[in-house]
């Protein structure tokens, strides 16, 4: 595109993005257009950038290249006021609204009409609130407090405040993570027939089924660049997914230590609203991995077996003992260990040096007498993890927020790895860490299964599964759907990408 | 069905403390009938009318989420400077014997001062309201101590003592006359202004705004910390009014005066409503929470029950009431993400619904 | 990236001990300013005495600290195990000042243990309903002040006591050529505890669940159970410190340690306790304490009116929260949400 034309159907033209945290580079030169009216859906991995361009759009961070032009006029940097002033909404994916309040005065916050004396005409004011929502064709109970409205009516309210407040262009951050099918189709034809009022939305989601559903186009960030936007009509699902998987990928093979003793055991596990019917034997040294949309039950499930979260019902078996672990401390101690996804919430306290973060969970096997560490030994061991995992940092006592993404990612294996686990489970293990670090948590990986160690790999990096896991599950609306073996023919990214999105043409 | 249960205990809940105000007023008549004396019953509110003051301010304080835990040294501040100013030297002032307008004036001048102070630590310099406004509590209890050369000021001109201690009418009676004391009817009318305030202004429902969700309310425009500053200037104003309260109640003014007040504030605008997570509960409410105090502090002594005993179950009320609160709101913010639990067709064998 | 981090270090780490340079140049102030009264053996004492007394509270208000809440509940503890000991204990020598002992009149070594029993039922209480029914802990233990309070009042009658018999009285009142025990006892207190918060696991717990607590929770502590530990600890610290100022006074008044519990919070903060949680040692505190004391000891001399010293107080506090927000000035920024992608070498 000529630099220097304007597109004059477009809302939101974005050129040429970058944008660089310390010791990161987040953008590198991202285009993104929305033409007004549209619908443009925004999809890529956690940790593609989707996040900080929003960021950068919604006035919260400055780019350090690009420009910004909405509706005409162009910014090089903008703060939260001005993007607000532009036109610019955001529709979080838990609404922020007052919710103590109802839906009229959230909807006419800081404008109350007042009546002759001066005073709040809440008469008026609720009927004013029904007039704008039913122009949008949205029908609630406005003298209803908001916390009292069910999440697809919230996420509805908050969208239709944005444009009360001459919004030219909202932002959906994953509008229907909590919502049903019906409540989804509400929103949808609600969004849609916004459309006609010449609203423009950018729809961000992981829900590719959806992004077709609902989206014009569709545009594809990864790895911090810009791989394409195509309209939803002239590709599909598997086309999409393909954009989006990196190609960054660890081409990591290995041999298979998978045993026949089966080691871990999940009978009829169901939690409402997120699974059921989750049946799963793993073996001793085999690999398994578990894989599916955002929203599919397979990150609460991981989340649950280990403890962070509510497991449900069923029964889960460790070497034949029932697993009866409700917390993750007892989880490490019957030996099930867990790396979460978001290792700056949950895995690693950031302030807190390298060598603690590694022990915590080992810190009864190292306490002598009235609880104090034997720092020698804890010394020691931290020191054959920096080794083993060839762990770069200046010493046992850097804080682990000065480290690097990879070498955080393996001061949380090292962590897991010292509680000698049975089982261990593993989300988006290679999520912000680069190739060379990823071959190396591979390594571990492979290491461990070899000693033994059944793992589950929750990831959506197809290839990388492909080519370290002895079988690869699909899981699809809280149930498993599909497997694939290793070293079956139809065991192939497209095949695997077709099961995650529901379509399956096995050849036989 | 199950929701017209649920609407109903909403309900209940909602009005909980007028059930409450009502049940004790029964339970306190029928057991005393020194309680039942139409003297008693008129003057309940009078007494604690200053306390009613603190409430008002303190819940408009809590409305928006923060705290003024300094208002009972404000009282006593405020009552002192009047005191000082309007007392002769014999009685324990400063023999400048003003005006009690002057005086009055000097009051809700230190009274806003103090809001003023507060509202800037906060907002302007970002500190944290408990701590900031705890350690006005002690820094103005300290000033009041430095400021009284003597024990106490006391003797005050009857135009000064009319809202405190002042007879609005008097209803004739078989022996003399029923005085409705005029404290008892300004504090009544200060709630009712104050829900007026809260419920039929901008600046009312910005109140909520911030307290609800201060980036939306910020998102609509509204500016949190103006409106933060304004409400511990009208806690200040609070202040001062109920030193007036109390100094012409008493006829004096100690240094004394007010402290320990901050338990009763809390207790009565949490048990009538006022939400600590800031947001919620109404003036009517906070009004019925004095209301339950007062019959309280009056009931309980007439009812011989010690003092000692009295002041502790005021902490188990003020517990009470907060773990009441914090329960309720914890159920109200979980309310949305469970019902779409619920209505999930997926793991139906799972009956538990559990939003973590 | 690396000089400014430095700097920031360097920073930090003054700022961090600071504070020791403060206490020596405030006590060299008074030193010169007031030598007969201020710079003689037995005012040293009566610093120290405070200090030991008010030590002891800061060890339990900073343990609480660090897992990022408050407690404000130690004055009531000290009110009412002081209380209740003397009502326990108290025999026909006692001049119980027209209230009711309970004419028990257990022995001390079986009252030591069940008001410091006190204190800890005290803290697993607050404990438990801040964790359990995550009500806000400052009103908590704020209002948990004021049961006990209550209780004390009910059971002294509003009465003062005197009298505590000498095996109660020997961790307070013993002198060793005129220097008292308590300041020993404490001292050793802060050096235990300073190393065991370093060196023990739970030591690393507090910190992990004041930083981060949703890691530590992941990391394998429970944070519920931490928290109300602290809880406990501090009550049971609070009813030490009861244990020791009833052995010193010999009297017991409902009273008693009124306005102490701010100044815990001003010597933690001042010291270095972040009110955020996760940061600080008692080492810190100590410095804190030794500086509160020293100025309340000064103001004294100095014959101040003593309710100038509470609005001193007052302001010390503030300005230990500015100092506070000021710190955090200097904190490198918050990592940032999205999980950050690797430098590419290539």
């Amino acid at each position: 595109m000529n630099r220097n034309e304007t597109n004059e159907t477009a809302i939101l033209e974005m050129r040429e993005i970058s944008k660089a945290f310390p010791g990161v580079q987040a953008l590198r030169r991202v285009d993104l257009t929305v033409k007004t009216g549209e619908i443009h859906g925004v999809v890529g991995k956690n940790g593609a950038g989707k996040s900080t361009l929003m960021a950068i759009l919604m006035g919260l961070e400055q780019p350090n290249e690009g420009t910004i032009t909405i509706a005409g006029e162009t910014y090089q940097s903008m703060n939260p006021q001005e993007a607000i002033q532009a036109g610019i909404a955001f529709v979080p994916q838990h609404v922020a609204m007052m919710n103590s309040l109802t839906v009229a005065e959230n909807i006419l916050a800081g404008k109350l009409p007042k009546n002759k004396i001066g005073l709040v005409d809440w008469k008026k004011t609720n009927q004013e609130a029904k007039e704008r929502l039913e122009k949008l064709d949205l029908h609630l109970d406005v003298t209803k407090r908001v916390e009292g409205l069910g999440v697809a009516e919230q996420t509805m309210l908050a969208i239709s405040k944005a444009l009360f407040g001459d919004a030219k262009l909202i932002i959906l951050d994953e509008p229907t993570a909590s919502l049903s099918r019906s409540d989804i189709n509400r929103l949808f034809s609600f969004v849609k027939s916004l459309k006609k009022t010449g609203a423009s939305f950018i729809y961000i989601s992981h829900h590719l089924e959806e992004v077709f559903e609902i989206c014009d186009r569709v545009t594809v960030v990864r790895d911090g660049k810009l791989v394409g936007t195509e309209n939803v009509t002239d590709i599909n699902v598997a086309e999409l997914i393909m954009m989006m998987v990196g190609e960054d990928v660890a081409e990591y093979s290995r041999d298979s230590t998978c045993t026949d003793e089966v080691v871990f055991v999940l009978e009829n596990l169901a939690r409402r609203g997120y699974y059921e019917d989750i049946n799963m034997e793993i073996r001793k040294g085999e690999i398994v991995g578990l894989t599916g949309l955002q929203g599919c039950g397979a990150e609460q499930l991981g989340k649950g077996l280990f403890g962070l979260e509510y497991r449900g019902i069923g029964t889960v078996k460790v070497h034949g003992e029932e697993f009866t672990a409700k917390r993750p401390n007892d989880s490490f101690n019957q030996g099930l260990a867990y790396l979460p996804q978001d290792r700056y919430r949950y895995g690693l306290v950031g302030v807190r040096p390298l060598k603690e973060n590694v022990t915590y969970p080992i810190l009864d096997r190292l306490v002598r007498l009235i609880n104090l560490v034997n720092r020698s030994e804890e010394k020691k061991i931290v020191q054959e993890y920096i080794e083993g995992l060839e762990i770069v940092t200046p010493g046992q006592d850097q804080p682990v927020r000065l480290l690097s993404g990879g070498n955080q990612q393996k001061v949380v294996f090292a962590k897991l790895a010292s509680t000698r686990p049975n089982v261990l489970i593993l989300h988006e293990p290679t999520q912000g860490v680069d190739v060379r670090a990823k071959m190396d948590i591979f390594r571990i990986v492979d290491e461990m299964a070899a000693q033994g160690v059944a793992t589950i790999i929750i990831s959506s990096e197809i290839r990388e599964m492909i080519g370290v896991c002895d079988r690869i599950l699909v899981m699809n609306n809280g149930r498993i759907t599909e497997e694939f073996k290793k070293n079956d023919k139809n065991t192939t990214p497209e095949n695997i990408l077709a099961a995650i999105e529901g379509e399956t043409e096995k050849n036989e | 069905m199950k929701s017209k249960i649920n609407k109903i205990i909403y309900f209940l809940f909602d009005n909980l403390i007028w059930i409450l105000v009502l049940a004790s007023l029964i339970f306190f008549s029928a057991f005393s009938e020194g309680f039942r004396t139409p003297y008693n019953l008129v003057n309940i509110l009078s007494r604690t009318a200053a306390l009613g003051m603190l409430v008002i301010g303190q819940a408009f304080a809590m409305i928006t989420a923060n705290f003024d835990l300094s208002s009972e040294s404000g009282l006593g501040l405020t009552a002192m400077v009047g005191g000082l100013l309007l007392a002769t030297v014999e009685n324990g002032g400063l023999g400048l014997e003003v005006s009690p307008a002057v005086a009055i004036a000097a009051m809700l001048a230190v009274g806003l001062a103090i809001g003023w102070i507060n509202g800037n630590l906060i907002t302007r310099l970002r500190m944290n309201n408990l701590i900031v406004t705890i350690a006005m509590l002690m820094i103005l209890r300290g000033l009041v101590y430095i400021i009284s050369p003597g024990a106490t000021a006391a003797f005050f001109p009857e135009s000064f003592k009319w809202l405190g201690a002042g007879s609005l009418i008097k209803i004739p009676q078989e022996k003399g006359f029923l005085a409705v004391p005029v404290s008892t009817v300004f504090i009544v009318l200060a709630f009712i202004v104050a829900h007026i305030v809260t419920r039929y202004t901008q600046f009312g429902r910005n109140m909520y705004a911030i307290g609800s969700n201060i980036t939306a309310a910020k998102d609509a425009g509204i500016n949190a910390d103006k409106v933060t500053r304004q409400v511990y200037l009208i806690s200040g104003f609070c202040m001062a009014i109920a030193g007036l309260l109390a100094a012409g109640r008493l006829d004096s003014a100690t240094p004394r005066v007010g402290a320990g007040l901050i338990f009763p504030v809390q207790a009565a605008a949490v048990v009538g409503g006022i939400s600590l997570f800031g947001g919620r509960g109404n003036m009517l409410g906070a009004m019925g929470g004095l209301f339950l105090w007062s019959i309280l502090d009056v009931g309980l002594p007439i009812m011989k029950v010690s003092p000692f005993w009295i002041e502790t179950s005021r902490g188990l009320l003020l517990l009470f009431a907060v773990g009441l609160d914090a329960v309720r709101v914890q159920r109200m913010r979980k309310r949305a993400l469970a019902e779409s639990l619920s209505q999930s067709e997926i793991g139906m064998a799972d009956t538990n619904i559990i939003v973590n | 990236m690396n000089k400014t981090k430095m700097n920031i270090d360097w920073i930090k780490l003054i700022l961090d001990n600071f504070i020791w340079i403060i206490v020596v140049a405030v006590f060299a102030f008074f030193a010169i300013q007031m030598t007969n009264l201020f710079f003689t053996v037995s005012n040293f004492i009566n610093i120290l005495l405070h200090a030991s007394v008010l030590g002891v509270l800061v060890i339990g208000q900073t343990i609480v600290l660090l897992t990022g809440n408050f407690d404000l509940s130690a004055e009531g503890i000290i009110s009412l195990t002081t209380i209740f000991a003397m009502w326990l204990m108290a025999t026909p020598r006692t001049d119980a000042g027209g209230a009711q002992a309970s004419g028990l009149m257990l022995h001390p070594f079986i009252v030591i243990p069940i008001i410091l029993l006190v204190g800890i039922l005290s803290g697993l209480l607050v404990g438990t309903l801040i964790t359990r029914l995550k009500m806000n802990g400052f009103i908590v233990t704020l209002a948990m002040q004021l049961v006990l309070r209550g209780i004390a009042l009910i059971i002294s009658e509003g009465q003062i006591m005197t009298g505590s018999p000498k095996l109660f009285n020997w961790l307070g009142g013993t002198r060793i050529n005129g220097f008292p025990i308590s300041v020993g006892v404490t001292l050793l207190m802060y050096i235990i505890v300073n190393y065991l918060l370093n060196q023990s696991k739970f030591g690393r717990d507090l910190r992990a669940v004041g930083a981060n607590i949703d890691a530590a929770r992941a990391s394998g502590f429970d944070p519920k159970k931490t928290i109300t530990r602290a809880y406990i600890i501090s009550g049971f610290l609070a009813a030490f410190a009861g244990w020791m100022l009833l052995g010193r006074l010999e009297t017991s008044i409902s009273s008693l340690g009124e306005g102490m519990t701010l100044e815990t919070v001003a010597a933690s903060v001042i010291g270095g306790v972040s009110l955020k949680g996760g940061l600080g040692s008692v080492g810190g505190a100590f410095a804190g304490v030794m500086l509160l004391s020293i100025i309340n000891n000064a103001l004294n001399l100095m014959d101040v009116n003593p309710f100038w010293v509470q609005g001193v107080r007052g302001f010390i506090i503030l300005l230990a929260l500015l100092i506070e927000a000021q710190k955090f000035r200097y904190k490198p920024k918050v990592v940032h949400d999205d999980p950050i992608l690797e430098n590419k070498t290539n």
